[in-house]
């Protein structure tokens, strides 16, 4: 590791998480929306890495961390996928991607 | 001698079966029978077929005095084992008990039951829904019947019960006429006080005598009436014992309530709102004896203490000259011979409470054919004149002769004079009080009530005698022409007055008066028919004397057709409203119906309503206003459950790292 501390570390993963949120709860636009997702998602995976930077040091673990991130990743990108279908469908239902406007899961 | 008659005792099931057959082929034919008068002849058969098979076991017992049939079915039974509730163990049986008892019973009641039966062919022909009547009335004649050969207390409870529920259905024949509606629910809910407590009484007797004391283990026996020489309670210390003093007292309750003795008495004289044949077959000949025979197996079987046969006294002597003062002023001729009937019932129990329990059921026989007699016959009278107001009536002598007559016997009948059937058995009666208030100087009040009704009894029941049949024509003139009855009415009323004029003769009959003492030997002191001495002579002559003073009275004031009219300012208004008012015990009953009963329930029924369907109903209000608005969260918009998500997490949060360590005691520590 770095002269940086574990802190500051965090605190980035916990701007993007702030960052995500905000935008989860903000957009409109179901693109937008993906992307403050992904955002959000980033700052877990970020928090694997940098907790496995930490712990590699100490005898007895191992890379448990960094290859959770790269699980992670894999994660994420299927889940750009899925919802870039669902993005696709809903145009073609709709003609709009704008979230505020899908309330068919309403009874 | 004995031989062929007695082998009929096993088979006196089929006594109360004919009837009970009758009742289901009515029932569910009957509708059909048209030329069978819809059923009626068919309840005749079933009445005659009881008839015929109750006289001959009752002849047949006469033959073979003092025997005890019995043919029973165990239902269950439970032995014991020396501990718990029961150490004898415990049974149910079902069976028939031919005895002295029961012997007089089924002549009485089979006998009039079949009058009856045939009397209604010509009395009801003209009413509406005759199948439902004739099956209703067979069911009754077949319960009163089981009730009479019951062989043990808890069957003897079910024909009871079956006998009441009977009563009312037929009391309430007339159901769309209100006041007969209610006179059915007015019997059915008096007459429940009773049962209920008759049923307390089983229950202590139950209890009682499964354990210890006389007749210890009778529950292993299922309460079978059986003869044990002596009643349970006789001459055992025990028999002073608070309970069975409880237990007699709740007996007697139940009696009263069937036999209208005072104060539930106020039903039978509504219940004439039935048809009068069965004023006649409930109200005079055998519903009502119903508890006067309670009272005399009771105390054949079981016994009373001093107490309770006091108490019985008292109740039997007042009765008989309340229900007396009533009928000495109404004009309702049905009502007169009810009163009437609650009177004589009260002579029974009188007799039954003084330990002179043959002398009781004595009078209960004779009573039985002549009220049976004045019941049709005055069912007569109503069926020609179309109306029960005997002030109205008049004259009725010269077009109905037969009716007149059949009255006349019937009333010197209950007037007790002699060599008619009321005389010997009511001269049996006051002869066996006066012998036991002897020893109990406390029975005399009531010797003495009963002595005066012999004088009212006689006044009341000529007055209808005079206001219906003597005189020139009716008081009201436009009274229909009256006619003497069809043969089916005039038959039944020929043959009560022969029964009226004989019945009480009949007790001479060696055989039969065998019949009555035949039970001496199991009871306190021998009984029936009279045993005349110098002092019983004297006292058959003051009752002769005071009848036959109320004859005369009667026929100064009404005779002729007279009509007597007391002074609007006479000193005896007061008592006379007093007495059609029926002492407002009518008005007291009502008036604690509509005030107290009404207000509680109406009190219960808000508890009911409002406070625990209230708080039902409250929490279903609850739920369905909170979901309601709850519902309003599901807005179907990603958005809004993304933002519930990061609150719930948020407040989480807030939970988990600023109320838990501030609260050690929710497990942070």
């Amino acid at each position: 590791m770095t002269d940086l501390p574990l802190a500051a570390f965090l605190g980035l993963s916990a701007v993007l998480l702030g960052i995500g949120i905000f935008g989860i709860l903000t957009r409109r636009n179901f693109i937008l929306l993906l992307i403050a997702i992904e955002v959000a998602m980033n700052s877990a995976i970020l928090n694997f890495v940098v907790f496995g930077a930490y712990w590699g040091a100490v005898p007895g673990y191992g890379l448990e961390g960094p290859a959770v991130a790269v699980v992670l990743v894999g994660l994420a990108a299927t889940e750009v996928a899925v919802g870039l279908a669902i993005v696709l469908a809903l145009n073609r239902l709709r003609g709009s991607i704008n979230v505020a406007e899908a309330t068919a899961l309403k009874l | 001698m004995s031989g062929p008659l007695s082998a009929l005792f096993p088979w006196a099931f089929v006594v109360p079966l004919a009837p009970a057959l009758a009742f289901v082929i009515i029932g569910l034919f009957g509708r059909r029978m048209q030329r069978l008068e819809w059923g009626g002849w068919i309840a005749v058969g079933g009445a005659f077929v009881a008839m015929l098979v109750g006289v001959l076991i009752a002849v047949g017992e006469m033959l073979t005095p003092g025997t005890y049939t019995d043919r029973s079915i165990s239902w269950l039974t439970l032995p014991g084992n020396g501990t718990g509730t029961f150490p004898h163990g415990f049974s149910l049986v079902m069976g028939t008990l031919v005895d002295p008892l029961s012997a007089i019973m089924l002549i009485v009641v089979t006998v009039v039951g079949f009058l009856v039966m045939l009397f209604s062919i010509g009395y009801m022909h003209r009413d509406q829904g005759l199948p439902r009547y004739y099956a209703e009335l067979s069911l009754f004649l077949a319960s009163m019947l089981g009730l009479v050969l019951a062989d043990n207390l808890l069957q003897f409870f079910l024909f009871w019960e079956l006998v009441g529920v009977c009563s009312y259905f037929l009391i309430g024949f007339y159901y769309a006429k209100p006041s007969a509606a209610s006179a059915a629910k007015e019997a059915f809910l008096v007459t429940r006080i009773g049962d209920v407590l008759f049923l307390l009484g089983i229950f202590i007797y139950f209890q009682q005598f499964a354990t210890s004391g006389p007749g210890a283990g009778w529950a292993a026996s299922g309460f079978l009436f059986v003869s044990h020489g002596a009643p349970f309670l006789a001459g055992v210390p025990i028999a002073n014992s608070t309970l069975f003093t409880i237990a007699g007292l709740m007996m007697l309750g139940g009696a009263a309530g069937k036999s209208a003795q005072f104060p539930l008495d106020v039903w039978l004289p509504d219940a004439m709102e039935g048809p009068t044949t069965v004023s006649a077959l409930i109200h005079a000949a055998t519903m009502v004896a119903a508890g006067v025979y309670l009272l005399a197996v009771v105390s054949v079987f079981i016994g009373f203490t001093a107490t309770d046969q006091l108490v019985i006294v008292a109740i039997g002597g007042f009765t008989t000259f309340w229900a007396a003062s009533m009928a000495l002023v109404h004009r309702d001729i049905k009502r007169v011979i009810a009163y009437s009937t609650v009177s004589q019932l009260g002579y029974m129990v009188l007799a039954v409470g003084a330990g002179f329990t043959m002398v009781g059921l004595y009078h209960l026989f004779t009573h039985a054919f002549f009220k049976a007699l004045l019941f049709l016959a005055a069912g007569s009278v109503i069926h020609a004149v179309e109306t029960q107001d005997l002030f109205k009536m008049g004259g009725l002598r010269k077009t109905m002769r037969i009716t007149s007559i059949g009255f006349l016997i019937g009333a010197l009948s209950l007037s007790g004079i002699p060599p008619f059937a009321g005389f010997f058995s009511k001269d049996d009666v006051l002869a066996s009080v006066y012998q036991a208030a002897q020893s109990h100087p406390a029975y005399w009040p009531f010797l003495i009530l009963a002595y005066a009704t012999v004088f009212m009894t006689a006044y009341y029941i000529f007055r209808a005698w005079f206001l219906a049949f003597s005189g020139d024509h009716p008081r009201d003139p436009t009274l229909p022409h009256a006619h003497e009855a069809p043969w089916t009415m005039t038959v039944p009323i020929v043959i009560l007055s022969a029964l009226a004029i004989v019945a009480g003769l009949l007790a001479f009959v060696p055989q039969f008066g065998g019949l009555f003492r035949a039970g001496a030997g199991f009871l306190p002191t021998p009984g029936v028919p009279p045993t005349y001495t110098t002092s019983t002579l004297l006292l058959s002559g003051l009752s002769v004397g005071l009848g036959l003073t109320g004859i005369a009275t009667a026929y100064v004031l009404w005779g002729n057709g007279r009509v007597f009219t007391l002074a609007d300012n006479s000193a005896v208004q007061p008592i006379r409203r007093l007495l059609l008012e029926r002492y407002y015990v009518k008005a007291g009953v009502d008036w604690f119906g509509l005030r107290v009963a009404y207000t509680v329930s109406r009190f219960l029924a808000f508890v009911d309503e409002y406070i625990i369907d209230g708080t039902v109903h409250g929490f279903e209000h609850l739920f369905s206003e909170l979901s309601t608005r709850l519902r309003r969260v599901q807005s179907g918009v990603v958005l809004d459950y993304a933002a519930y998500v990061v609150v719930g997490l948020a407040i989480f949060l807030v939970f988990l790292y600023l109320v838990v360590p501030a609260f050690p005691a929710l497990g942070g520590g």
